[in-house]
């Protein structure tokens, strides 16, 4: 599938084929997408719990629950939880940027030399930025959405359905036993879908002049017809939702799967 | 190159060439023209290389940090020998990046913008 056709393609999935497993090979294809997403420092914050939902004990399914995302958990076969570790910058002091200047990524060229990096870098700057909790989890969870992003549009690349839901975090930290300084983020439901691939149609969005401005703020980027005409062939725009056989849709899934409408 | 030579053993001569070194995995080819280039801009400035680092330098109740000040100071008075050296505009560029080069290796990051 072509990239555009990917980032066309990727809504929130909500109905799975619930006994449908995913194959091992996609599940590693997902987390390697996840591995090479741009990260500040090189740090590589992003964690992930991969749970194939008929292994997990009941009673944990159970706890994991939230109102909004009970009835996903019980259709989607498998499960990613993803944390952000803030512990990794002081575990690795700058290490991980050092190699960057090893393999030429950070050069003089730029201002940057290994010797910035060990005196500098780490004790003047990562270290003290771990001080600053709140800031500190903003920028690292920033980059862990990258990466978390990473891994949604890859499970569409492999022909899989997929959806992030925001767990409880002290539920998650309890069940999955994971470091104290590991932040539950998101978990990521995967599985094929039960629903078709419009799955409705592209969700709505504002216009696109009322969210990007070009030079200062107030000054909207213009969008040119032509080039929306070009994504559509693409596939990156689609039709958007509703489409009008939507509602018969949800109608036959709540039939089979016995749900409320 | 008596300049060069009386230079050539200060720490942070010793930083740079090691710096560079290791960034290219080999001894630096033209090592002596970039210290003679290091070497002029002392002189330019009546300051020998360990001082010039010194004053990019400030010691905060956190440790060793880059002084903005000194930075900035040395910054423009790389720009400004640059621009007074003879030769066309590739020869002074690639003075003042020798010179450039010695502050970056010595943890002073620098960028100098597009000269070419």
């Amino acid at each position: 599938m072509e990239f555009k056709q990917v980032v066309g393609r990727r809504r929130s999935i909500r109905f799975f084929e619930p006994d449908k497993q995913v194959e091992r090979e996609k599940i590693q294809t997902i987390l390697e997408a996840a591995r090479l997403a741009s990260c500040a420092v090189n740090a590589q914050w992003l964690r992930a719990i991969v749970v194939e939902r008929d292994k997990l004990p009941e009673e944990k399914l159970n706890q994991l629950k939230t109102p909004v995302a009970a009835l996903t958990l019980d259709l989607a076969p498998l499960h990613i939880y993803f944390f952000c570790d803030l512990g990794v910058v002081n575990r690795i002091k700058g290490e991980r940027l050092r190699e960057l200047v090893d393999v030429g990524a950070l050069a003089p060229t730029h201002g940057w030399s290994h010797k910035f990096v060990d005196d500098f870098v780490y004790p003047q700057i990562l270290a003290p930025m771990t001080q600053n909790r709140e800031g500190y989890l903003a920028a690292a969870m920033a980059d862990c959405g990258g990466a978390a992003h990473m891994a949604l549009l890859t499970a569409f690349e492999e022909g899989l359905g997929a959806c992030l839901n925001t767990p409880n975090p002290g539920l998650v930290k309890r069940v999955f036993n994971v470091p104290d300084d590991w932040v539950p983020l998101w978990v990521l439901l995967v599985g094929y879908p039960a629903e078709s691939w419009e799955a409705g149609g592209q969700r709505p969005r504002p216009p696109f002049e009322e969210l990007y401005f070009e030079g200062e703020y107030g000054t909207p980027f213009k969008r040119d017809p032509g080039v929306v005409e070009k994504l559509t062939q693409a596939g990156m725009i689609q039709a958007p939702a509703p489409l009008p056989d939507r509602q018969e849709e949800i109608r036959k899934l709540a039939e089979r799967f016995g749900l409320p409408l | 190159m008596a300049q060069a030579q009386r230079i050539r053993d200060q720490a942070t001569v010793q930083t740079w060439f090691r710096g560079l070194r290791e960034q290219w995995g080999e001894d630096p080819a033209d090592w002596d023209d970039r210290l003679e280039a290091l070497a002029r801009f002392c002189a330019f400035v009546s300051k020998d290389p360990d001082a010039v680092i010194e004053e990019c330098v400030r010691e905060s109740d956190s440790g060793k940090r880059i002084s903005v000040k000194g930075r900035r100071f040395y910054n423009d008075k790389i720009a400004e020998w640059q621009a007074s050296l003879a030769g066309d505009r590739a020869a002074q560029v690639r003075e003042g990046n020798a010179v450039r080069s010695f502050l970056i290796h010595n943890g002073i990051f620098l960028q100098s913008g597009l000269q070419a």
